[in-house]
């Protein structure tokens, strides 16, 4: 599952910002891209968020919802989007766990 | 960035990313200043959007769309059949009709046939619901989605709600009245009340159930074959439409008396309540047959939309 968002190619770190930007709810473009940029310190350009974006709905990873304003769709994590996140996070913890070890016995 | 510039910008990606995404990446550029970096960034991802589609067309999704609508527009329609349909059922139960049926060829056709739609568009209902119910459940399930199981409880509840109070009616009620006149002012206001509660229960089913499948993501397949299955119905429920229809101009040519008395439900012409019953049934079935014919056309249009790159 966790390899889902590690697949998606120079898209991957986008998406990983996307995905945490939707765990605490739904939101629509604009306002994930000034979360990730508040919250991960990554400003994504408007064409990197979008790609990512498509490639995480065709994974159903996200999914739209009905809106009746179109200009302002929000999104939200799927329940196999929310799996993929939470591994892909418990990697980067693993990862970052032994990185700081080694570092601290150097 | 102003709106000539972001839609110029937009239309430089394919149609289906334009279909699906457009309007509100044109709104999102529109809300914010576009740096340099911006627009290199938007060069870059409409590359990749050529050379790696991501995106089933946006038509294709309306096209679904309707289908799914066409669906759930045959299921109201099919649910006020119902109710006209109980209301026939309960005026020929009288010996009277009964009799008439038996001795007139026409008139014993004609509500057979009556028979047969129903029990067609029944079956047509249920077996084209069915895969559609199953499969928003299981997504609504994965996802941990409370709201569209409880309404497909809707449905049984309603039912077991109707069967309890006609029960209740017949088991408490009548016997505890004595003997009455049939149409005596309370006999009558509780048949009211039964017929007030069957219209609810239906109406209040079809309403869950257009509510649940509208809120879950069903896939084609199951949609494709709910709508073959409502347009078996549809075709049930003209069946249903015309054998009441003959039946009732059978009943003015072989029964004429019969015809022109009062032995409509609660003592109504009986004409009037036939008239009634047809009405309501042919506009069901228009209703029907209208949103088989479109949701038919949808599908054909959606089939005949290339399939994106995967």
């Amino acid at each position: 599952m966790e390899g889902k968002v590690s697949k998606l190619g120079r898209f991957s770190d986008p998406a990983l910002f996307i995905l945490v930007s939707l765990a605490d709810g739904e939101k629509h473009g604009y306002a994930m891209m000034e979360d990730i940029e508040r919250t991960c310190g990554i400003r994504l350009g408007p064409g990197t968020l979008y790609g990512a974006l498509a490639r995480l709905e065709k994974r159903r990873l996200v999914e739209p919802l009905v809106s009746d304003e179109r200009r302002r769709r929000p999104y939200r994590l799927t329940a196999s989007g929310a799996s993929a996140l939470e591994g892909r996070l418990r990697d980067l913890e693993g990862l970052a766990r032994a990185g700081l070890g080694r570092l601290a016995t150097a | 960035m102003k709106g000539g510039m972001a839609r110029r910008m937009v239309r430089l990606y394919p149609r289906a990313w334009r279909d699906r995404y457009g309007e509100e990446f044109v709104a999102m550029l529109e809300e914010h200043p576009v740096s340099i970096r911006d627009f290199l960034d938007v060069a870059f991802a409409v590359l990749d959007a050529w050379l790696r589609p991501q995106v089933a067309s946006e038509r294709r999704m309306v096209m679904v769309e309707r289908v799914r609508g066409s669906v759930l527009l045959v299921l109201w329609a099919w649910a006020f059949l119902v109710v006209a349909g109980v209301g026939f059922r309960k005026m020929t139960e009288y010996e009277d009709f009964v009799r008439a049926a038996r001795d007139n060829a026409a008139v014993g056709v004609a509500f057979y046939a009556v028979v047969l739609g129903a029990v067609l568009a029944l079956a047509a209902v249920v077996v084209g619901g069915t895969p559609v119910a199953f499969a928003a459940l299981r997504k609504a399930l994965a996802e941990g989605r409370k709201g569209v199981p409880l309404l497909f409880c809707v449905p049984p509840l309603c039912l077991a709600g109707f069967v309890g109070y006609a029960l209740v009616l017949v088991r408490v009620v009548y016997p505890a009245l004595g003997h009455t006149a049939v149409h005596d002012p309370v006999n009558v206001a509780l048949f009211l009340s039964l017929v007030g509660a069957f219209l609810l229960a239906a109406l209040a089913s079809a309403w869950a159930v257009s509510a649940a499948v509208r809120r879950s993501e069903v896939g084609r397949r199951p949609l494709r074959f709910a709508l073959y299955s409502a347009t078996v119905a549809a075709f049930a429920m003209a069946v249903v439409l015309v054998g009441t229809a003959v039946w009732g101009l059978a009943l003015r040519a072989q029964a004429p008396a019969l015809y022109a008395g009062n032995d409509g439900l609660l003592s109504m012409p009986t004409y009037a309540t036939w008239l009634a019953i047809v009405v309501v049934m042919a506009a069901s079935t228009a209703v029907a047959l209208g949103a088989t014919v479109r949701g038919l056309r949808a599908l054909r249009t959606e089939n005949s939309v290339e399939r994106p790159a995967s």
